[in-house]
């Protein structure tokens, strides 16, 4: 996959072989829809955050997996199998990207582990979970560096 | 013309208001968020500045949390709101 800076400030990625879209098709397959009911379990039961605030944020972060989810999908069928992510999209896809990072960090606890190369990894799905945590990290970098506006 | 008395003043007597404790906003350390997406978003909730949202950012990773805020419950539970929607890890606690 290429990624590359586009002039008006966004940043484009050209897939280029099939495994390159099983990952960003993975993207929204990834994200856990618990994480709004997280939140929830962090606050008291006087903030009625479970009644008020966790659907708004279920919405919320449900809007940023069917986004990615349908450009990702939209691009392969696309004469022109490119993504481009634009400014004005930046957090829907930091945010796709951040749901699908902490679903995978609950799931395989990347970050209390010791291991940091992928050959380390005897476990065949954690080892496939580790390339996507990795590749999820360095898109989420360059969408900092280069995409975000604030 | 008779003198208004002023009111006797008894120096051993204090008035105690009760008020109530105020409420913090406390971000918690996750392994996942990039230490300048927290700086930024900080900056964006709250409007800090540079050096105060980077030193609060560098307090929840070493510390595990920090106090960024501290007031009212009601504004308190909009900045985790927030936070939450930022899906950075954070809660409301009543003060020490």
């Amino acid at each position: 996959m290429t990624l590359a800076q586009t002039l008006n400030g966004g940043l484009k990625l050209i897939p280029e072989e099939r495994q390159d879209w099983l990952i960003l098709l993975e993207i929204a397959a990834d994200a856990s829809e618990d994480l709004a009911r997280e939140f929830g379990e962090l606050m008291d039961e006087d903030s009625m955050w479970d009644e008020i605030v966790v659907p708004e944020l279920e919405a919320e972060f449900s809007v940023q997996r069917k986004h990615v989810l349908k450009v990702v999908k939209k691009a392969q069928r696309a004469e022109k199998k490119e993504i481009v992510i634009a400014p004005k999209d930046a957090d829907l896809w930091y945010g796709a990207l951040n749901q699908a990072r902490l679903s995978l960090e609950a799931e395989f606890k990347f970050g209390s582990r010791e291991f940091t190369e992928r050959e380390e990894i005897q476990d065949a799905a954690m080892r496939s979970a580790f390339l996507r945590d990795e590749f999820y990290l360095t898109l989420q970098s360059l969408i900092l560096r280069y995409v975000s506006t604030d | 013309m008779n003198a208004v008395e002023a009111p006797a003043h008894d120096p051993k007597t204090r008035t105690h208001q009760k008020t109530d404790k105020p409420w913090q906003v406390v971000v918690l350390d996750d392994p996942v968020n990039l230490m300048e997406y927290v700086s930024r978003i900080l900056i964006r909730i709250f409007g800090f500045s540079k050096e105060k949202a980077g030193a609060l950012m560098m307090a929840v990773h070493q510390q595990g949390k920090a106090v960024v805020w501290t007031g009212g419950r009601e504004k308190g539970e909009m900045y985790v709101n927030q936070l939450h929607s930022a899906q950075l890890h954070a809660t409301l606690e009543k003060a020490e």
